[in-house]
């Protein structure tokens, strides 16, 4: 009777784990590897575990963005091999907003960088080209009130340019974030 | 049979244990993925969907991104090339900053060598763009960082 009540739990496991590990080989495509598992290497008739990277690591792995930036320019790269999938800066869209259309919440944080980078790419160089002018003219020994006017109003627009460009590339990290979270497991 | 059909059920029960791993993976992700922000000057670590700050990096103030990514092997290689690059690349920038204000003062003085103030801004511009350059490679670094543990954090 015991023996029975073992093989029924052994068939019933089985016939589970064997559900289930169809169910990882219509996603586990080429990358399996068979990996040795700790003790059951000395178990005779026992065949090896197959471990495979799971379906998260590998999706985020293939998909899940990040980007870089260089020079004032950001890219943004997707996946472990880096593949460039936008470039962006100064004025230039990168079409965030398509790529992480797929999550709600990134869509949201994407338009929100969109947003914010160009008014801090606009302000901040009205302000630097103010600033210089007014810098011109104070060199040139000009005694108009409007040099330094035009020097503190170009460096605070400056200044709130930075801010707001500093403002859309953490809603960018903050939609990469949400994209990747969202990423099908 | 009422045996067998329970044996059955518990070997099923011990087998299904796997799908509880999935809904532990969302909650990791959502508890414990980083991200970077910036604040006022400075550049946040900040955890999971709450926005917990873990570390600040500002001028010449870094943090030890290796040990708050540490379960993650690439992770920590990346954030050591961060700590590599960042301190010297802040400190060389700062070098640019200074003598660029040490190049404007001179050219502001009369009778002085003009060689003095070219030669102070051609090697604050050589500074900034090095410095600048590392600081670059810090910040890529970082990035890189963060997304292997986030990776790793999905496994």
């Amino acid at each position: 009777m015991t023996s029975r009540v073992f093989l029924a739990l052994v068939a019933g496991a089985s016939i589970l784990s064997g559900a289930s590990t169809s169910a990882d080989a219509q996603t586990a495509g080429e990358n399996t590897r068979a990996v040795p598992a700790a003790g059951t290497s000395n178990v005779p008739n026992v065949p090896e575990p197959v471990t495979a990277p799971t379906d998260s690591a590998r999706s985020y792995d293939a998909r899940a963005l990040r980007f870089e930036s260089s020079l004032g320019n950001v890219r943004i790269i997707r996946g472990a091999d880096g593949q460039l999938v936008g470039t962006g800066g100064w004025f230039r869209d990168t079409e965030l907003e398509k790529l992480v259309a797929t999550s709600p919440n990134a869509l949201a944080q994407a338009r929100l960088y969109e947003k914010n980078n160009f008014r801090g790419s606009l302000v901040g160089t009205v302000g630097a080209v103010t600033s210089v002018v007014g810098l011109v003219l104070t060199t040139n020994s000009s005694n108009s009130a409007a040099s330094p006017a035009l020097i503190i109003g170009g460096v605070g627009a400056v200044v709130w340019g930075v801010q707001h460009v500093n403002m859309s590339y953490s809603a960018l990290s903050r939609a990469l974030w949400w994209y990747n979270r969202d990423l099908p497991r | 049979m009422s045996r067998l059909l329970l044996a059955l059920c518990v070997g099923a029960h011990l087998t299904l244990g796997g799908p509880a791993v999935l809904t532990a993976q969302d909650g990791n992700y959502d508890e414990n993925a980083l991200r970077l922000e910036g604040h006022n000057g400075d550049v946040r670590i900040v955890r999971g969907a709450q926005g917990t700050v873990l570390a600040r990096i500002s001028g010449f103030r870094t943090t030890d991104v290796a040990k708050l990514v540490a379960p993650s092997e690439q992770a920590m290689a990346e954030a050591r090339i961060f700590s590599h690059d960042y301190i010297p690349g802040s400190w060389i920038a700062g070098l640019g900053i200074a003598t660029l204000g040490a190049a404007i003062g001179a050219s502001r003085i009369d009778d002085i060598n003009r060689a003095i103030p070219a030669g102070l801004t051609i090697s604050a511009a050589a500074l900034l763009i090095y410095g600048g350059g590392r600081l670059q490679n810090a910040y890529n670094a970082l990035a890189r960082s963060i997304w292997w543990y986030n990776r790793d954090l999905t496994k």
